[in-house]
C-alpha cells in the first residue's frame, strides 16, 4: 500500500498512472524471461483450449478431413446467439477434431487466454522474484474462471445440469455478466501485482 | 464413420419471410377446424400477417395473464437458436443418423417426411412445406415434445424464452408468443387464439424408414454451422443426461409424483381439458382407457412406430388388440385409423405435462 497521499483527482490520475507503468514494467519483465514467455503461452493456449471447449465449438467427432462454410460469413459472424457468443460461419474438421469456427467469439477467447497467460506469467515471475509479494501463482489463472463458465452458457445454461443446480432468473442475469467480471477480475489482478512491483528492481 | 461434407452449405438468412417466396396459403381441412384467411392483414390489430389459428381454443389449466407472468429467459436471445428456414432433404439418410436414433415423423397427402431429433436439437423448429402445406415442426428437448402446426403465410422462430421449459415459439407475423405445448398464445395480439396442429410422431429412424421407404429425410444442409453429433443436453438411443435424469433445468409450474419427471407419455388435449397415457404402459398393454371430463377415450399402440393414438370414445365401445390391428363392432382396423374421433396426441416428459395440465388424468 502507498504511504505517499495526494489528495484530490491529480493525486489519483498520478497513481493510476504509475499502475500503470509498473504494471507495464511487471508484464514486460516478465515475457523478457524464458519461465514468463513458457507459462505465458503454455497457460493461455491451454485457456483459450478450454474456453472453445467450453463454448461447445471444440471437441471430438466421427473421423474426417473437410471445411464446410456458410454461404454469408459476414453477415453471420456478427450474429449473436447468447450472451458474449456469436454466430460460427465454419466447420472445420481434422480428424476425429471437430472446431467451430466463430470469429468474435476466437478474438475474444484470444484476449482473455492472453490476459491468463499474462496473469500467470506475472504472478510467478513475482512470486520469485525478490520482492515479498504474497500473491500465488494460481491467483491470476483463477481469474479467468468466469470467462470458462461464460463459455459453457451457451444453448441455455446446461452447465447447471452437471452442478445439478436449477436454473433461475438471477442465475441466467449472472451468466450475461460472467464474462465482463471475467476481464475485470484478470486486469484487476495483473494491476494488483504491478502495484506489488518495484520498478527499480532488477 | 464417415461423414461427407459440402464445402459451402447454401443458406438462407434468418428472418427471411415468406411472402412473395411461393407459399401457397390455402388451408385443407387440419386438425382445428378452419382457418383464417391466409395472407391477409389480421384483423387484431397487428400489421403482419397471421398464423392460420382453430376455431375453439385449447383448454388451458392456467388465464394467460398467469402463464405470461411465468415466462422465462432461456439464457440466449430470441432467434439465439435459430430454426431452419430452408431446409434439405435427402432420399437417402445423414451419415449421422444411426437406425435407432429419434426421428420425428410426418406424412401428409402421401408425403412423408422425417425430422432427426440430432439435427433439430440445435434448432428447434423448422419452417417447411409439406405436400405443398406451409408448416412448422417443431421440437423442444427440455419437455421432449415434437409437434406439428400449420403455419400459412407467416414463419415462426425461437423466442429463447420458455414457460414450464417449453419452448415458446414466436410468429415473425404478429409476434405473438406460443408456448409449444399449449398452442396458444399467451402473449402478443393473438393472445388466447390457439394454431392449427397436425400429428408429429416420435419414433426410431429404423421403424420410420419401414413404414415409410419412400420418405426423405431432414439433412445436416441447414444452413448454419453446428456441431450436429453433439447433444447439449445429454443423449437418446440410450437414454442419457437429461433426458433421463429426474432434474429439471427449470422449475415446473407444478410439481406431480405420479411418474417419474422425464417418463414420456402420449397426451391429448382437447378444448375441455386434458388426458395422458404413459408411453411405456401402452405399448405394452396396447389398449388403454381415460376419460377427459364425462367423455371416455381409448389409447391405442401403433407397434411398427412405437407410437400410440387416442381417440374419443363417447359411446365406450370395445377396443381390442388382435395380432395385425384393433377390432371395434366385429372390424378390424389399423392404429390410426379407427372409427372415431381422433385426437391429437404426442410424446412428452411427464413433468411438463403435469406442469402445464395440473388436473390431467395420468393412466398406467
Amino acid at each position: 500500500m502507498s504511504t505517499d497521499r495526494q489528495p484530490g483527482e491529480a493525486g489519483l490520475t498520478a497513481g493510476f498512472e504509475r499502475l500503470g507503468r509498473n504494471t507495464g514494467v511487471a508484464v514486460r519483465g516478465a515475457l523478457a524471461r524464458r519461465d514468463g514467455r513458457t507459462l505465458f503461452a503454455a497457460a493461455g493456449l491451454a485457456y483459450f483450449l478450454l474456453y472453445l471447449v467450453g463454448l461447445g465449438h471444440l471437441g471430438l467427432g466421427p473421423p474426417d478431413y473437410a471445411v464446410s462454410v456458410v454461404s454469408n460469413p459476414l453477415t453471420r459472424a456478427f450474429r449473436p446467439v447468447g450472451p458474449f457468443q456469436w454466430e460460427p460461419i465454419a466447420l472445420v474438421v481434422v480428424g476425429p477434431v471437430e472446431l467451430l469456427v466463430a470469429p468474435l467469439n476466437l478474438l475474444l477467447g484470444g484476449v482473455l487466454a492472453s490476459l491468463v497467460g499474462l496473469n500467470l506469467a506475472v504472478s510467478v515471475v513475482a512470486w520469485r522474484g525478490p520482492s515479498a509479494c504474497r500473491l500465488g501463482p494460481g491467483a491470476g489463472a483463477a481469474s479467468g474462471l468466469p470467462g470458462l463458465l461464460s463459455g459453457v452458457a451457451c444453448c441455455g445454461p446446461t452447465v447447471l445440469l452437471v452442478a445439478g443446480v436449477q436454473a433461475s432468473a438471477g442465475l441466467l442475469s449472472l451468466f450475461r455478466w460472467l464474462l465482463p467480471i471475467s476481464v475485470a477480475a484478470l486486469l484487476g489482478t495483473l494491476l494488483w501485482v504491478g502495484s506489488r512491483v518495484e520498478p527499480a528492481a532488477k | 464413420m464417415d461423414r461427407s461434407r459440402r464445402q459451402f452449405l447454401m443458406t438462407l438468412g434468418v428472418g427471411a419471410t415468406l411472402g412473395g417466396a411461393g407459399c401457397v396459403g390455402g388451408d385443407d381441412a387440419a386438425t382445428g377446424g378452419s382457418a383464417s384467411e391466409a395472407g391477409t392483414a389480421a384483423t387484431d390489430g397487428s400489421a403482419g400477417p397471421k398464423p392460420p389459428t382453430a376455431d375453439d381454443r385449447l383448454y388451458l389449466a392456467y388465464d394467460t395473464g398467469t402463464l405470461e407472468a411465468n415466462i422465462v429467459s432461456g439464457g440466449v436471445p430470441k432467434d439465439g437458436i435459430p430454426a431452419i428456414d430452408e431446409p434439405q432433404f435427402a432420399d437417402t439418410p445423414p451419415s449421422g443418423l444411426e437406425p435407432g436414433d429419434p426421428v420425428f415423423g410426418v406424412v401428409r397427402d402421401g408425403d412423408a417426411k422425417a425430422y432427426p431429433q440430432y439435427i433439430l436439437v440445435h434448432h428447434e423448429i423448422v419452417n417447411d412445406a409439406i405436400a405443398g402445406h406451409p408448416v412448422a415442426v417443431t421440437y423442444c428437448p427440455l419437455t421432449g415434445t415434437a409437434q406439428g402446426f400449420e403455419r400459412g403465410p407467416v414463419e415462426f422462430g425461437v423466442s429463447g424464452r420458455l414457460v414450464n421449459s417449453n419452448l415458446t415459439m414466436y410468429d415473425r407475423g404478429t409476434d405473438s408468443w406460443w408456448p409449444q405445448i399449449l398452442a396458444t398464445a399467451i402473449k402478443g395480439p393473438l393472445t388466447g387464439e390457439s394454431l392449427r396442429e397436425f400429428r408429429v410422431v416420435w419414433t426410431t429412424w429404423k421403424r420410420w424408414a419401414r413404414a415409410y421407404p419412400e420418405t426423405a429425410v431432414l439433412t445436416e444442409e441447414t444452413g448454419f454451422s453446428r456441431r450436429y453429433g453433439v447433444d447439449p443436453y445429454g443423449q437418446y438411443n440410450e437414454t442419457r443426461g437429461y433426458y433421463s435424469s429426474p432434474r429439471t433445468l427449470f422449475e415446473p409450474l407444478q410439481g406431480d409424483s405420479r411418474a417419474h419427471p422425464k417418463a414420456v407419455v402420449v397426451g391429448t388435449r382437447t378444448e375441455t381439458g386434458a388426458l395422458a397415457f404413459d408411453k411405456a404402459a401402452l405399448l405394452s398393454q396396447r389398449v388403454l382407457t381415460g376419460h377427459i371430463g364425462e367423455t371416455p377415450h381409448v389409447a391405442v399402440a401403433d407397434t411398427d412406430l412405437a407410437t400410440g393414438y387416442v381417440y374419443a370414445n363417447p359411446e365406450s365401445a370395445t377396443v381390442e388388440a388382435l395380432a395385425d390391428g384393433y377390432t371395434l363392432d366385429g372390424t378390424t382396423y389399423d392404429a390410426d385409423a379407427l372409427p372415431l374421433d381422433r385426437s391429437l396426441a404426442f410424446d412428452a416428459m411427464w413433468f411438463a405435462w403435469a406442469g402445464f395440465y395440473p388436473e390431467s388424468t395420468y393412466v398406467d
